[in-house]
């Protein structure tokens, strides 16, 4: 502890006690409740007040992933949730690499182009959902028709299972890319131009040049956006929420939590939600979250090391 | 791919800029810019289609989604407005953003500071628990068992006590606090300048950027917040924007004019006041990522 310079005796307390409410809601709202997640996960706990609560040991995650046809739903969300998780990571981090790359050329129009593609963040997952519910309008919106042209036809999210899921994994992408594109751009803006202009002399081409003076350099801002991707999209399901409702086929191990402790699309108070049972599969998500990021985090971190970070 | 040969025609070095090279470079160009273009549809085109669709009437609309509106029809937007009490929703949005940044950012400087200073007993510890909040498991269920028995379930008081937390606010903070010179503390103290009043007065006024971000990350998170006011608020005067709209949506579902209208009136102060606070909001998603 350094020197406190504020005054003696009792004021020396003084940063501690500002520091109290700060940390205190911190707890009781944030970390408590985060812990408690396993602590209710062993019990039969309902969305009621005054109802006991029991102790069921491990019995709720023995029915979410062994028991009867539900759980064999339970590990279709489960897949599902690491297909989304795949799908969006990668292209997600792709489109934001390219668009960041060209947006960092000094093409004209790159400030207004940046701000565009940030915009949806912005707006917010209720907004996204409504806009894309309206482009995606599968009598003659402006998708519908201009995939007609190529003489597709999609019911988009009002259709078959895979067909929606599909249409949210873009939306998700479009939603979210430019958050991936911003902290690329900040990277990008690390590189010196003379290491552009050495490899130049030196007779690199364009992939070289990307390759071996662009990709290295970056890797902190990739590392942050692959980590930020993979954990963000196994934790997404609000799109769903907005674009499908609880839709069979396309739940996410999130959106079940949900659906389980709190009904499927509004919340209320019933006995009928399950939040011991809820509380474990949100028990599953966590350890799938856990298990994904810190494997990805170690292989970054050694490949930072090897490159010198 | 194309756009990461764009980069090599860029950076060749003027001097040695032929006039074959110089044709190369427009050709990628336009390259870079039709690909920007594509991109640039898909942003705004759902964007322009809301506001065609929001000025058609219902007829036209079922007639072709697509066309554009024949004439200037206002009609939708008196309709939603007065239909979905949007008055009550946004001061309730701005109520609960509002009340809840300020009571935030206050707590957040005088925990940021003491740690960012090493001032109180177990700062590094203290400062843990706030980066493990990014690893933990999601606290829905015991949050709703804690406010039902908090007797605040469909409470306004009690859904804004989840605004009073954001620990990636207090990492940025910290991260900010700390390169403030110390120097500033020992002048101030020499003064006898007290505690209270050294970091209400000299280090939030310094602070400021740091402090914007922030601020303007915490409202932006409340004001868009769906889920919770999904799970903790049922009565419809207590709605926030977001809640408000899911709901217009399920009753005026096949309407789009009405409901394009409706969410054209709550995107445009978004929009404006995006414009305004762009590099706030950059800085701070930005903020780290960099260094790594």
């Amino acid at each position: 502890m350094n020197q406190y310079l504020f005054g003696r005796g009792r004021a020396r307390w003084l940063p501690f006690l500002l520091l109290i409410p700060g940390l205190l809601a911190y707890i009781i709202i944030a970390l408590g409740p985060s812990i408690a997640t396993s602590v209710f996960s062993l019990t039969d706990a309902t969305g009621v007040p005054n109802i006991p609560v029991n102790w069921i040991g491990l019995e709720n995650y023995n029915e979410f992933l062994f028991r009867g046809l539900a759980s064999r739903d339970n590990l279709d969300a489960l897949t599902r949730t690491l297909i989304f998780m795949i799908a969006v990571t990668t292209i997600q981090f792709t489109l934001g690499l390219v668009v960041a790359l060209l947006l960092n050329q000094g093409l004209k129009g790159t400030r207004f182009f940046r701000t565009l593609f940030f915009m949806p963040v912005i707006l917010g997952v209720a907004i996204q959902g409504l806009i894309w519910s309206l482009f995606l309008y599968p009598q003659g919106g402006p998708m519908a028709n201009f995939l007609g042209l190529f003489g597709v036809q999609s019911e988009f999210l009002g259709g078959q299972p895979n067909e929606a899921f599909f249409w949210v994994i873009f939306v998700q992408i479009w939603a979210n890319m430019g958050i991936t594109m911003v902290i690329f751009l900040a990277g990008l803006q690390t590189v010196p131009a003379e290491l552009y202009e050495v490899a130049q002399i030196d007779g690199a081409n364009g992939w070289q040049r990307f390759r071996n003076v662009t990709w290295p350099l970056i890797t902190p801002v990739v590392n942050t956006n692959l980590l930020l991707n993979i954990i963000g999209s196994l934790q997404a399901w609000q799109l769903f929420l907005v674009l499908t409702g609880y839709k069979a086929g396309t739940q996410v191990l999130g959106y079940l939590v949900f659906a389980e402790g709190f009904g499927q699309t509004t919340g209320s108070v019933s006995s009928s939600f399950r939040q011991g049972y809820a509380a474990a599969a949100s028990m599953v998500l966590f350890a799938l979250v856990l298990l994904i990021g810190l494997t990805a985090q170690y292989l970054l971190n050694r490949r930072e090391q090897r490159l010198g970070y | 791919m194309n756009t990461l040969t764009t980069s090599k025609d860029q950076i060749t070095p003027v001097q040695s800029a032929n006039k074959r090279d110089t044709r190369k470079i427009n050709w990628w160009r336009i390259v870079g810019y039709v690909t920007l273009l594509i991109f640039g549809i898909l942003y705004l085109g759902p964007l322009l289609m809301l506001v065609s669709t929001s000025l058609k009437t219902l007829p036209e609309f079922f007639k072709s989604a697509t066309g554009l509106p024949t004439s200037l029809n206002l009609n939708n937007f008196v309709d939603a407005w007065e239909q979905a009490n949007f008055a009550r929703l946004l001061i309730n949005s701005v109520i609960y953003t509002a009340v809840s940044t300020t009571l935030y950012i206050i707590t957040a400087i005088f925990v940021a500071f003491p740690i960012a200073r090493g001032l109180v007993r177990g700062h590094k510890l203290i400062f843990t628990l706030f980066v493990i909040a990014l690893f933990l498991p999601p606290a829905l269920i015991p949050q709703f068992q804690l406010i039902l028995r908090l007797g605040l379930y469909n409470n306004p008081v009690g859904y804004i006590l989840f605004f009073l937390i954001n620990p990636i606010g207090i990492i940025i903070l910290v991260g900010y606090l700390r390169t403030l010179p110390k120097e500033l503390d020992e002048s101030a103290a020499m003064d006898g300048c007290s505690y209270f009043r050294f970091v209400w007065q000299i280090v939030i006024p310094l602070a400021r950027p740091a402090i914007a971000t922030v601020v303007v990350l915490h409202a932006i998170g409340i004001w868009n917040e769906l889920i919770l006011p999904t799970i903790y608020l049922t009565s419809k005067e207590y709605y926030p924007v977001t809640r408000g709209l899911i709901v217009f949506q399920g009753v005026y579902g096949s309407n789009w004019p009405t409901l394009a209208a409706a969410v054209l009136i709550l995107t445009l102060p978004m929009l404006i006041l995006f414009l305004f606070l762009q590099r706030y909001i950059i800085s701070g998603l930005t903020a780290g990522a960099v260094k790594g």
